[in-house]
């Protein structure tokens, strides 16, 4: 058999079907990669070294900037780990509004993957009508924290400040709104036999090995393994509401999107429960003066589901105002990396995008 | 707490290390480095802790020692081990454990370039996220970064006083600040 | 035509000046974490299409080049490359206050700090990060020095190549890069 030649074949950092600054080298026969490679470091920022230098709550303007496409998970995993080595403890009031921010969070990053997943497949519409109204959630957050992208929100103890007045009712119509428009999204993009033909069967993870190769969030459900932080170890106020894990079989392109489809509308019923269920009270434990705010020596390591799976901190005082160490996992440093470079192989060259989407890859957390 | 005593025992009872349960869902083991591969070995193909959460490095300079942190999962038990390992700082070196778990090769490549730790037999592009670097590795604890930015990188002048730049504003426009506001100015 | 007279503009340059104000094809390249405010730009609320704004996906056929917030120095050869690969005329955005003098970012060992060191910078918008609306009235700003035909950094930029080579060789230090002719 004569042996085929092989090619070398540079996917970004510039390139318009990458997802974020970074590159994958492919060597590809023909129209089929052989072997692939994730080449990482175009946005490390040295974001743990930088950490060190400041002290804890400083901390919060770094943690935001780890993953740009969903900034509060990474604060409320890190909150929560201070909270540990601090045993502080968070009123129920406080539990309730981490929730809304963190579904919230996750509702406008699944518009965002809409609008990645069915833009790589060439279908623009999603995109256009998802990300557009995307804003009305982010101004949700505007009014809340001040912010439409890093909120700095989240606080060790708390929360930074109380829900402003009329705002549950302008979150229950945008829900309603989300709600209505993502059955219309769902029609164009599910019911589409184009997406349909290149989603299924395509970027298989295998059942048998994807706990071993570390494969977690929606990635893992796609291949009918129900694993989910929120009801492993429960954190703010999961464990008292209701709500699905859904999971699908098939471990393809097509059994992800079933699941992120899925979950973006649990989010919004968990959203709509957690603004029923919200006690009165008081949302914050006072914390200490921030430039003397000690913390006792200890490490602690929390984690939390985001839209891309789990995310974990892994944080170490030693008893000063700084801390010693915070090392970030975020969802992507597997999924992104040593899973990418197992399932690329055998895959068509226009498929590497897709799969790239609905892997859920974010450089900026894989190299921090 | 019946599945942290079940296999904080067997691992007690299995290598004599020393161990104990930090919370719920958390224990944590202290290892010599020698015998760490056939702790995970051994919690991977008889108890069930087939998912690599972590794998992390503290620099503990005062100490002259790195602290190695393996953090496994099982998806049965929903319990976490922490396992804590200790090696020197000079010459640091330590056993590769990619033939346990693939996921482990971006782990140690990230420890190999940021701190400087050898792995044997690990293959791998040399570099993971820097590009030329030839410098110290920039994670360990006496690498001062913001000295080493000073000096590479051109710094616009105007940062080094940390100026409140209201009051510039307030001179130029004419603006009067109140005096309640005049509280939250640095001075 | 008499307003073009006294801004010493032929008429050939008003048109031309004109015509490349109304089309800015923006290169697709998300440097930075400012890339997340690009798509909410692009589309239904903000629009950015509806003053020629729109994105282009090689360098060759690119008009502006955004750098979207901090440059790690390994991406900083890429874009280097980028930029030298367009066509005249072209222009650079600096996005966020991290371009301007490191931002959040000043005692990193990775991140330039000033980004008009190493190419020439023609808006800089600040903000960490800068809003849609922000973003349009920088654009709008460089739409204002084209039509008065002073955004020509590219061509200072060949005069000063030495300058700005001495500078980025200082920060690449494996410089394996083609030398583009123009």
């Amino acid at each position: 058999m004569v042996r085929e030649k092989e090619t070398t074949l540079y996917l970004g950092p510039q390139h318009p079907g990458i997802t974020g600054n970074m590159m994958i080298k492919l060597k590809v026969t023909g129209d089929t990669v052989v072997r692939a490679e994730t080449h990482v470091g175009y946005l490390h920022r040295a974001f743990e070294k930088l950490i060190e230098r400041r002290n804890w709550l400083q901390t919060f303007t770094i943690l935001c900037r780890f993953c740009v496409p969903e900034p509060d998970p990474m604060e409320l995993t890190y909150a929560r780990a201070v909270e540990e080595l601090e045993n502080r403890e968070v009123p129920e009031r406080a539990e309730y509004i981490r929730t809304i921010v963190m579904e919230l969070a996750r509702l406008q990053s699944f518009m965002l993957w809409y609008a990645g997943q069915s833009g790589s497949a060439g279908l623009y519409l999603t995109g256009q009508w998802s990300v557009g109204d995307r804003n009305y959630i982010l101004d949700l957050f505007e009014e809340l924290t001040g912010g439409r992208i890093y909120h700095m929100y989240i606080w060790p103890g708390g929360v930074r400040r109380d829900l402003p007045k009329g705002w549950k009712d302008k979150a229950l119509k945008t829900m309603d709104y989300i709600e209505k428009r993502l059955d219309e999204y769902n029609k164009i993009m599910f019911d589409n036999t184009i997406f349909q033909k290149r989603a299924q069967g395509v970027g298989i993870v295998p059942k048998d090995k994807a706990i071993e190769w570390g494969v977690v969030g929606a990635p893992l459900r796609g291949t009918g393994i129900k694993h989910d932080v929120r009801i492993d170890e429960p954190y703010c106020a999961y464990d008292k509401l209701d709500f699905i894990v859904p999971t699908q079989e098939g471990g393809d392109v097509w059994a992800r999107a079933l699941v992120r489809q899925e979950e973006a509308r649990q989010s919004i019923n968990i959203i709509r429960q957690a603004l029923e269920k919200m006690p009165e009270g008081e949302f914050y434990n006072k914390v200490p003066n921030p430039m003397k705010w000690t913390v006792p020596a200890g490490e602690a390591w929390t984690k939390t589901e985001s839209v891309r799976g789990e995310v974990g901190f892994y944080v170490v005082s030693d008893g000063s105002n700084k801390p010693r160490r915070v090392h970030v996992k975020g969802a992507a440093y597997t999924n992104g990396i040593t899973v990418l470079e197992k399932i690329l192989p055998g895959q068509n060259i226009a498929d590497v995008s897709f799969i790239l989407n609905s892997m859920g890859v974010c450089p900026p957390e894989m190299e921090r | 707490m019946e599945k942290e005593n079940k296999i904080l025992e067997a691992i007690k009872v299995a290598f004599n290390v020393e161990g104990h349960i930090a919370r719920e869902k958390r224990v944590m083991i202290t290892a010599n480095k020698d015998i760490v591969s056939s702790i995970l070995l051994f919690c991977k193909n008889q108890q069930g802790y087939i998912h690599l959460n972590h794998m992390s490095v503290v620099d503990r300079i005062e100490d002259g020692k790195f602290e190695l942190n393996y953090i496994i999962w099982s998806p049965t038990e929903k319990v976490t081990i922490m396992l804590k390992t200790f090696i020197d700082r000079e010459n640091a070196e330590m056993e590769n454990i990619d033939s346990i778990w693939d996921q482990a090769n971006t782990y140690e490549r990230e420890m190999r370039e940021m701190y400087g730790i050898q792995f044997p037999g690990l293959i791998g592009r040399q570099d993971f996220a820097l590009e030329d670097w030839d410098e110290m590795p920039p994670m360990r604890r006496d690498f001062d970064t913001h000295a080493y930015a000073e000096k590479t990188f051109y710094q616009r002048p105007g940062r080094e006083d940390a100026k409140d730049v209201r009051e510039e504003l307030t001179k130029q426009s004419g603006e009067v600040i109140p005096d309640f506001a005049k509280k939250y100015s640095r001075e | 035509m008499t307003s073009n007279n006294k801004d010493k503009q032929t008429i050939v340059e008003y048109i031309q000046n004109w015509s490349r104000k109304h089309s800015l094809f923006v290169m697709a390249y998300g440097t930075g974490c400012g890339a997340i405010e690009i798509p909410a730009t692009m589309t239904s609320r903000y629009d950015a299409e509806r003053f020629g704004i729109r994105g282009a996906a090689t360098p060759r056929q690119a008009d502006v080049l955004l750098i979207t917030g901090y440059l790690a120095t390994k991406t900083l050869k890429r874009v280097i490359r980028v930029y030298e690969q367009m066509q005249d005329p072209k222009y650079v955005i600096g996005f966020g206050s991290c371009t301007i003098n490191g931002g959040m970012y000043y005692d990193s060992y990775n991140t330039i700090n000033a980004l008009d060191r190493y190419i020439p910078v023609d808006v800089y918008i600040n903000g960490c990060m800068p809003r849609p609306e922000a973003v349009i009235s920088g654009f709008v700003q460089l739409q204002k020095q084209i039509a008065e035909g002073t955004a020509n950094n590219a061509a200072k930029y060949k005069e000063n190549l030495e300058w700005y080579r001495a500078n980025q060789k200082k920060i690449i230090k494996n410089w394996r890069m083609p030398d583009y002719n123009w």
